[in-house]
């Protein structure tokens, strides 16, 4: 992380009291040790650190005074929704605001005829969905976190989630949002339309992890829930066949409203845990849920068993009733915790690959477990190949931790390496920055930097994520164009 | 006459750009140049010409995945993945032929394609092609080498760049290699169609058919012309031309499930009017019409292409009806409302702030789509944007290309007399 500003820490009584002139609620500014405890870290709990301050503003306007603020007087910025995110994007700085967006609560517009959602940024996923549940809507990016994370911490991440395959992730389910820059500049982007004029800033904004500006206000796009689901347990005798199904389901034109699979480990971990009723003899499980008309539904049930047969699976089971597909699907639900009941610690990776190296990868996961003495479970969204290896180590073990470390940087070195990515769903945050030269060329970097330096010059938004090394603004703007001497004679050209 | 340089490889394209970088030579970049009309006329001495830059690199049908180079021409990947029963969900249209004289029908490349952003009538329930790229090669204004994404489905690895180069009409970077998703083409597809000259009913029509459980995938307002052009089958054929204009409502899927699903919405919209179920043939037909706008196809008047609201499309119509004398205007609607073309019979530079603030008012914005060059020239094509907005815009635009030598003015006219490097990203 940067080095904390001393000059910054010197003034904090001024800016505290700065934030209390913006924000004058009672408890709206935390500047006591105690207090701020709670916000020492997020999801990541391996990484803590204390913030200077936290601030809670509770309308767009004052989070644009405390923007501008910060950028006249230089103060670093951590943007933090609900704090579950997994990758440390939220991580506090010792010489930086903090601020919660948690106290924008509130849905504020549902638009039934343009099929539309307007909320503020701290509403959690699941709360969209409760808004507007009782006319048979609902939003459908699902991350597993979604009764406790909050729709701004969705933008900032891009989150995904069961149903992605079919019905997209967060950016292909925001139709507009209102962000503060960090000079303090309110800008409205996209709205209940489709098309936007200019550059796709919005586009750019969904998954920026914090770094472009603060979101106060986010239109989404609600949808009908399907008349029907039914959920599929399949059981293979080894991962290469249900993979293999995986790709025959997709290959012949069907998409699944979910597509899960779980390896033995995981299997075993979540059936001794909630009993869903998981077959024991298998080496690889899949859930694929079908989603629709129930006339739909039935007929893409048994095609789907048919593709199953070919690939030889050894079980198949198929839900009868509402309570039974959610018995299904609490075991993959509940495969984190389950895997904590075995483990005392676990670190949870998240990389996705192209589906069709799913077995290599998989024995490449079975090497580094022997390499680094670590056992490993894998759940993962098969549909569109985003892994979830579990790696389980004991912190209290003297090196275990570095090891559990060094075992998921070659998981997800193994998962770029077969054309894949750092991360599917979790974002890059402070656990996964140093990784990202194994994807990206000093040039591809510093591209996406020069993008962060148009929203923010002096790179006060969240510093220190995402970006191993962070260039300096006039390193960025030299050009080092290559002068040709010859005019590019081998050019065909007329 | 402008000069045109053809690379072959991205390692050529990188030292035609380098050159025009060194040399601050401003570049036109083209494909096939199908959409060159689409946008503000570009200011530039040479052309850099992408069409030779072909290629698909690789295509996995059980991937979903396809890429190819930019100057891919559309029509060969459509075919490769027709043949695997894919598709693009966001079903482009053959938009050239919206743009006057000298287009012809199935042309573009991929890259055009992206670049432009466009889209078809499954936009409204799938996405446009910002939401299918995963990844892009490309070399940026700088001539440096740089990528964004990959060729997979889930990828939240860094910033999202490639929703930047989709739409920027090649004023950023120029994209040499574009990975796409590729998804299964429907096995069937119906069309209910309801006679429907009222354009308040229509909208109330396409509301209703949205907001339904029958995961209506195309939902337009469009005149009888089409319908009797694309649809043979004798009954509904008789129920289309019972009035001039008529509500299409596509669902797409498995037959048992679309059959299903068209009777349901047939029968929930019985009360806007009496309607017919098209067959697949025919509904294949009439949208394919729809995605490429046939009615408003040629070289007559001036087109606007507005997005707004899906439900406040039908109040939009009657505004910008009321703007001129009956029979001086043509409407077609899309996106169950959200997408309005309009066609004014006659080129009148005085109605375009009017459909502007229309269209603002409505949240929504108005381009300009076919005019005579001396209205291109001097009106924004595109809607204008916020200071604050355009400021980002402006420093993103400095930011990839700093001497602005990829597309000057594409996206905003110059103003007569400013210096290229100081005025042709203004508007960006």
């Amino acid at each position: 992380m940067p080095e904390p500003d001393q000059s910054v820490l010197a003034r904090r009584k001024e800016i505290i009291a700065a934030m209390r002139a913006i924000v004058p609620a009672s408890g709206a500014v935390i500047a006591e040790e105690d207090a701020l405890r709670p916000y020492e870290c997020d999801g990541l709990m391996a990484y803590r650190q204390l913030p200077m301050i936290v601030v809670l503003p509770d309308n767009t306007r004052q989070v644009a005074a405390i923007l501008k603020y910060c950028h006249e007087n230089k103060i670093r910025v951590v943007p933090r929704g609900a704090g579950t995110g997994l990758s440390g994007g939220a991580l506090p700085m010792a010489d930086a605001i903090t601020i919660s967006m948690m106290k924008f609560n509130r849905v504020l517009d549902i638009d039934w005829d343009n099929r539309a959602c307007v909320v503020q940024p701290g509403v959690t996923n699941l709360g969209i969905t409760r808004a507007v549940e009782h006319r048979g809507f609902y939003y459908a990016p699902d991350p597993s976190s979604q009764i406790a994370c909050s729709i701004g911490g969705n933008i900032a991440e891009n989150s995904g989630g069961v149903h992605c395959l079919k019905y997209g992730l967060t950016t292909n389910n925001v139709l507009g949002i209102e962000m503060v820059t960090i000079e303090g500049d309110i800008l409205r982007l996209g709205g209940k339309g489709l098309d936007t004029p200019g550059y796709d800033l919005m586009g750019i904004i969904t998954g920026s992890e914090g770094l472009l500006g603060i979101v106060t206000e986010i239109t989404v796009r609600i949808l009908r829930k399907p008349e029907t689901a039914r959920a599929m347990l399949l059981g293979f005798p080894d991962n290469q066949s249900g993979g293999d199904c995986v790709a025959k389901i997709i290959a012949s034109g069907i998409i699944p409203g979910g597509l899960e699979m779980m390896d033995a480990p995981a299997i075993r971990a979540t059936e001794d845990f909630v009993h869903a009723g998981y077959p024991l003899d298998v080496e690889s499980l899949l859930l694929v849920e079908l989603d629709g008309p129930v006339i739909e539904v039935d007929h893409l049930i048994d095609r789907v068993g048919n593709i199953a047969q070919k690939c030889g699976a050894v079980y198949s089971r198929i839900s009868e009733s509402e309570e039974e597909r959610a018995l299904f699907w609490s075991g993959r639900k509940n495969a984190f915790p389950a895997i904590g009941r075995i483990s005392p610690d676990y670190i949870c990776m998240d990389g996705t690959i192209p589906r069709g190296r799913l077995s290599d990868v998989l024995t490449g996961m079975q090497v580094f477990s022997q390499r680094h003495g670590l056992r490993v479970a894998n759940v993962f969204h098969a549909g569109d190949g985003n892994l979830h290896p579990l790696i389980m180590f004991d912190a209290n073990q003297p090196g275990e931790l570095e090891r559990a470390e060094a075992f998921g940087a070659d998981i997800l070195k193994l998962c770029v390496e077969v054309g894949g990515c750092l991360s599917g769903e979790h974002g890059i945050g402070i656990e996964k920055r140093d990784l990202m030269p194994e994807m990206f060329t000093e040039d591809d970097l510093k591209h996406q930097e020069r993008l962060k330096l148009a929203f923010d010059e002096d790179q006060l938004l969240n510093p220190g994520k995402v970006f191993p090394v962070l260039h300096g603004c006039g390193e960025l703007k030299t050009l080092h164009a290559r002068a040709i001497a010859a005019k590019f004679p081998d050019i065909p050209r007329f | 006459m402008a000069e045109t340089i053809t690379p072959t490889s991205s390692s050529q394209l990188r030292d035609a750009i380098a050159w025009a970088v060194a040399d601050k030579v401003p570049l036109e970049i083209i494909g096939q140049g199908s959409k060159r009309a689409y946008g503000h006329t570009v200011a530039a001495s040479h052309v850099l010409d992408l069409s030779k830059l072909t290629g698909i690199l690789f295509y996995q049908p059980e991937e979903l995945v396809i890429s190819a180079h930019a100057g891919t021409p559309i029509a060969e990947i459509a075919a490769l993945l027709a043949d695997k029963n894919q598709q693009f969900q966001f079903e482009p249209g053959d938009f050239p032929l919206l743009l006057g004289d000298g287009m012809t029908s199935h042309s573009g490349t991929l890259g055009g394609l992206v670049a432009c952003n466009l889209s078809g009538p499954r936009r409204l329930k799938s996405g446009a092609a910002r939401d299918h790229v995963l990844g892009f090669e490309a070399i940026s204004g700088r001539a440096e080498d740089f990528k964004s994404g990959g060729r997979v489905m889930k990828n939240v690895t860094g910033f999202d760049l490639s929703k930047l180069m989709a739409g920027s009409f090649g004023t950023l970077a120029v994209m040499h290699t574009i990975t796409l998703k590729a998804m299964p083409r429907p096995e069937t597809t119906r069309t209910v169609i309801i006679p429907c000259d009222d354009v308040s009913f229509a909208g109330r029509a396409m509301t209703l058919a949205m907001g339904s459980e029958n995961e209506v995938s195309g939902a337009a307002w469009v005149p009888a012309s089409l319908c009797s052009a694309c649809i043979h089958d004798g009954a509904a054929q008789e129920i289309a031309a019972s009035a001039q204009n008529a509500v299409a409502l596509r669902l797409e899927g498995p037959e048992q499930s679309v059959i299903w699903r068209a009777e349901a919405l047939a029968r929930l919209l019985g009360d806007i009017g009496p309607n017919a179920i098209l067959p697949m043939a025919d509904s294949l037909s009439l949208w394919q019409a729809i995605a490429d706008v046939t009615p408003m196809q040629g070289n007559a008047g001036i087109l606007w292409r507005l997005s707004v609201p899906p439900a406040s499309g039908a109040a939009v119509v009657t505004a910008l009806r009321a703007l001129v004398g009956a029979g001086e205007v043509d409407f077609m609607l899309d996106w169950a409302g959200g997408l309005i073309w309009v066609r004014y019979v006659h080129c009148d530079i005085s109605l375009a702030s009017h459909i502007r603030e229309i269209a603002g008012q409505a949240g929504g914005n108005a381009t300009l789509i076919r005019a005579p060059e001396d209205m291109r020239r001097d009106f924004p094509i595109f809607h204008p944007v916020s200071p604050e907005i355009s400021r980002i815009n402006h420093k993103i635009s400095e930011n990839f290309d700093p001497f602005g030598i990829l597309n000057p003015g594409r996206m905003a006219p110059l103003s007569p007399g400013a210096s290229v490097l100081a005025d042709m990203k203004a508007g960006a």
